[in-house]
């Protein structure tokens, strides 16, 4: 053991008088500090605007005078997507997803304005995150460190002298890459400023320990790896070279070849595409703002027999009311499934994106720590779901106001002069029909199991890594 | 020796380096699969636009012939608007993927429509295509970096360092030529597919000239700062180190900075906030008088005044219309100040980035391919544009009380894009 510190402490001294160790270290944290700093302050005023908002949408709507309640229908609702604890770390999805919904009678509509549709553009690398510094930047300063780690040794003609000393290469390699863990321990603490943060939101410690396991994987790989080339190839700036190379093809080349290869192979319909078929099985149910629709008569048929009355007057219930609350029934399911398939399609093919982090790391790196974050393209889809659930709820409860506390009478009459408006109206206590909407991430475990599969690929990068580093070790010659 | 023999000697010289020839044939392929991306994405972006024209006009003339007055025919009927990809977009796909290049608008109010988005894969989104803008404005320098960061370290950890000077004729000559060269190296390796699948697919002369002059430029740029920074008698990997620490501020840092910036010191009202005001003003009209409406109605739209008159007993469309032309009315200063705010962004993102190349490049491909933020703007003009003709269309049938028939039907105005 104690050769093994010895090397390391070694290195780590090594890098303490080295410039280039000292100034890109120097740069790397300044950056990540600003981004740190800068993300978290992005967040919080998001989350506090959003989250006014989404109060303000609730009061408002709680707030309208006595109306119609169909009227209510169509006035809807806004619910606001606010950020996960941990999107302070990594916003993940949230700059390219629209942040609010508008919630409405017989339509599913998307989510609208997204913060980088009004943003400045400078291209896709201009919105550093702490979890961008650490997925991009990271890396070359691991690199950075540790690609001399054999080949300075070489250079210098020290290999001998070690050897001679009885300092096998599985042991010089050992102690570097103690050396390297420290470094990566050390380069990951400034985790802790966003996650302690988070933790004080309400975050569980468990998807805080997650996400630092993460990056060490990650970190790992590319300590692994520099020491691999390092004990392999005979020149020191051969090994920066190629580790540069591979980082320009982990963190910038792969990533959106990939998108390419995703969207070329596994396309997928678009909104207005879907529309078009949403259209047509739409026609084959009622329109429900018209009761005589002949796609409700069997409907007015059951409810004149259940209630043994001859005509829709004398039902006890609203007929108006029924036939909307059936017809939002029938719309909503018949939605909801090409929801779902859509978002199927959207799972199918970011799940093909994600596949390629076997060749990317980088790929693997981000899809997990958007999960473990709750950022993640789930998270999306969960908010469109929470969303729609309220939805549905508000709109069928406004229905069964409309049959159960507005006759038919003043319902049809309802255009009829001042008098006929005023008794179509429902009192305003009964818009306390509306739910208050807060969407959370989901569980820690939740997420974390979505964050596995990514993880495990990570794992499998640095095993593989590793039997590299033996292998080295033990062809290690001077 | 003479200059042109020196030349060819370097370049007999760079011929035999395996490792060149290799970084060589990496830009030709990566800039070959780019380019090939781009234009089977622009393609099927066509192919859509041809079928979903179809379906649009079939789906509408079915609505039409199920009804029987203008204001359900208005209200029912959807109307495609779309922005054709250019010749050049395959180049630089830009904000094709985040902003809406496509609608289906109704003769609603307009704010509540103009806002939704077609949107592709967030996932793919926040990654962002790999195309030729991105490659060559991100990925070529760093090729240019490992290629020319070393020029005189290795000569000199080599041990020819000093040979090399005594037996050429200048101090720099032999590096200088052989960068020149290995820049020009990756210049054609990357410019020549870009002409030829250019050429191919119909773009115009000029944009191809300004297209490749750009590159160039960028591409001396970059051989300009490694050559400055590789005379510097350091280790290779310090030098590499410098210039990796370059292309970080250049690529990454100042337009990171400058985006923050930008959208700090020009503020655009929040999107929420129109569409809130729309519903509001939408909403309320159900219970003002009809004359308020209608008066605010006709100050925009006085070849109606005195036909606003209106059965008060009963429902009536063009009141009903009138009212979702006042609710976009009332967000026409937010409308405004969000469409002002947005450019006068990108016109201070322009300005910031004459600080990053790499932005800059990336900026100047999508200008030219028509897929910037000037564009989506100008999409947008151009659906309100025909969403006010579309009114016009069905105010003068409401108004006039014209009867509901197919002959007048063919005069609705259709969606051209310019």
């Amino acid at each position: 053991m104690s050769t093994y510190w010895l090397i390391a402490t070694d290195e780590i001294r090594y890098w303490r008088r080295s410039r280039l160790a000292l100034w890109s270290t120097i740069l790397f944290m300044s950056v990540l500090l600003a981004t740190v700093l800068i993300t978290t302050t992005r967040i919080e005023t998001e989350r506090n605007e959003r989250m006014h908002h989404q109060q303000e949408a609730e009061q408002t709507f709680l707030d309208q005078p006595a109306r119609h309640p169909h009227r209510m229908v169509h006035y809807g609702h806004y619910v606001y997507r606010t950020p996960t604890p941990l999107a302070l770390f990594d916003p993940g999805l949230d700059p390219v997803t629209g942040q609010s919904i508008f919630l409405e009678g017989h339509r599913q509509n998307s989510a609208m304005f997204s913060d980088n549709s009004a943003s400045a553009d400078f291209g896709g690398l201009s919105r550093l995150t702490p979890a961008s510094v650490y997925q991009l930047l990271a890396p070359l300063l691991i690199v950075l460190l540790a690609h001399g780690a054999v080949a300075r040794e070489r250079e210098a003609g020290a290999l001998a002298t070690l050897w001679a000393q009885g300092v096998s290469g599985t042991t010089l390699l050992a102690g570097k890459g103690l050396a390297l863990i420290i470094a990566v321990a050390l380069v990951l603490t400034p985790i802790l400023i966003s996650g302690l943060l988070a933790l004080t939101l309400g975050e569980s410690p468990l998807a805080l320990l997650t996400l630092l396991a993460v990056y060490f994987l990650y970190l790992s790989i590319w300590s692994l790896l520099s020491l691999v080339l390092s004990a392999f190839l005979q020149q020191r700036s051969t090994v920066l070279a190629m580790l540069t190379a591979m980082w320009l093809a982990s963190a910038l080349l792969l990533p959106s070849l990939a998108v390419n290869n995703a969207a070329q192979l596994q396309p997928m319909a678009g909104k207005i595409e879907t529309d078009f078929e949403v259209q047509k099985e739409l026609r084959k149910l009622g329109d429900g703002h018209n009761a005589d629709d002949p796609a409700f008569q069997k409907l007015r048929a059951d409810l004149l027999a259940r209630y043994e009355v001859d005509n829709v007057e004398d039902l006890p219930v609203n007929l108006r009311g029924v036939v909307a609350s059936e017809s939002e029934a029938q719309l909503t399911e018949l939605l909801n499934e090409f929801a779902a398939k859509q978002m199927r399609s959207e799972t199918a093919q970011a799940g093909l994106l994600h596949n390629h982090g076997w060749l990317a790391p980088t790929l693997a790196v981000a899809r997990a720590s958007r999960a473990v974050a709750g950022t993640s393209l789930e998270d999306h889809h969960r908010f469109l779901r929470e969303a729609e659930a309220l939805r549905f709820e508000f709109i069928q409860g406004l229905n069964k106001v409309h049959a159960e506390e507005l006759s038919y009478i003043d319902d049809i009459n309802r255009s009829n002069g001042e008098e006929g408006d005023k008794r179509s109206r429902v009192d305003a206590s009964n818009w306390e029909v509306l739910n208050d909407f807060r969407f959370e991430a989901a569980s820690a475990q939740q997420r974390l199991a979505t964050a596995g599969y990514p993880t495990a690929v990570l794992a499998a990068w640095c095993l593989a890594l590793a039997v590299g580093v033996f292998v080295a070790g033990a062809r290690l010659r001077p | 020796m003479s200059a042109r023999i020196e030349l060819l000697r370097e370049a007999q010289f760079l011929g035999r380096d395996r490792s060149l020839v290799l970084w060589l044939a990496v830009v030709a392929v990566l800039a070959c699969a780019s380019l090939a991306s781009g234009v089977s994405e622009v393609h099927s972006q066509q192919v859509l636009i041809d079928s979903l024209l179809q379906a649009d006009r079939e789906e509408r003339e079915r609505v039409l012939d199920a009804q029987q007055d203008w204001g359900s025919a208005a209200y029912y009927s959807f109307h495609l608007t779309y922005d054709p990809p250019t010749e050049f977009a395959f180049v630089a796909l830009g904000r094709r993927d985040q902003d809406p290049w496509k609608h289906r608008v109704r003769m609603l109010a307009l704010e509540g429509q103009i806002y939704e988005r077609d949107s592709s894969n967030p996932v793919l989104a926040l990654i962002g295509r790999f195309d030729f803008a991105f490659f060559a404005a991100f990925v070529l320098p760093l090729v240019l970096i490992v290629l020319l960061h070393d020029a005189h370290a290795r000569e000199r950890t080599a041990g020819r360092h000093a040979l090399l000077l005594t037996t050429s004729g200048s101090a720099r000559s032999p590096w200088r030529q052989r960068a020149q060269l290995k820049a020009a190296g990756v210049f054609t390796a990357s410019a020549l597919p870009l002409l030829v699948i250019s050429t191919l697919q119909g773009v115009a002369a000029s944009t191809q000239l300004a297209a490749a002059c750009a590159l160039l430029a960028y591409v001396i740029f970059w051989a300009l700062v490694c050559g400055f920074v590789a005379q510097r008698e350091q280790a290779s990997s310090v030098l590499l180190t410098i210039l990796l620490g370059a292309w970080l501020v250049l690529a990454v840092i100042v337009p990171s900075g400058g985006r923050l910036l930008v959208d700090y010191f020009q503020p655009v009202p929040s999107g929420a906030d129109i569409t809130l005001t729309q519903r509001e003003a939408v909403n309320d009209a159900w219970d003002l008088p009809v004359e308020t409406t209608m008066d605010a109605f006709v100050e925009r739209h006085p070849e109606w005044i005195g036909m606003t008159a209106v059965d008060e007993q009963a429902f009536e469309w063009k009141w009903y219309y009138a009212f979702q032309q006042v609710g976009d009315m009332t967000t026409e200063p937010l409308t405004d100040a969000y469409r002002a705010g947005r450019q006068r962004r990108d016109e201070l993102a322009g300005i910031v980035s004459l600080a990053s190349p790499p932005a800059l490049l990336e900026r100047f491909f999508q200008s030219l391919a028509e897929t910037d933020l000037t564009a989506s703007l100008a999409y947008e003009a151009e659906v309100r544009r025909f969403h006010a003709d579309l009114r016009a269309y069905y105010y003068e049938q409401m108004f006039r009380k014209r009867a509901y028939e197919s002959a007048a039907l063919e005069d609705m105005p259709t969606f051209n894009p310019s």
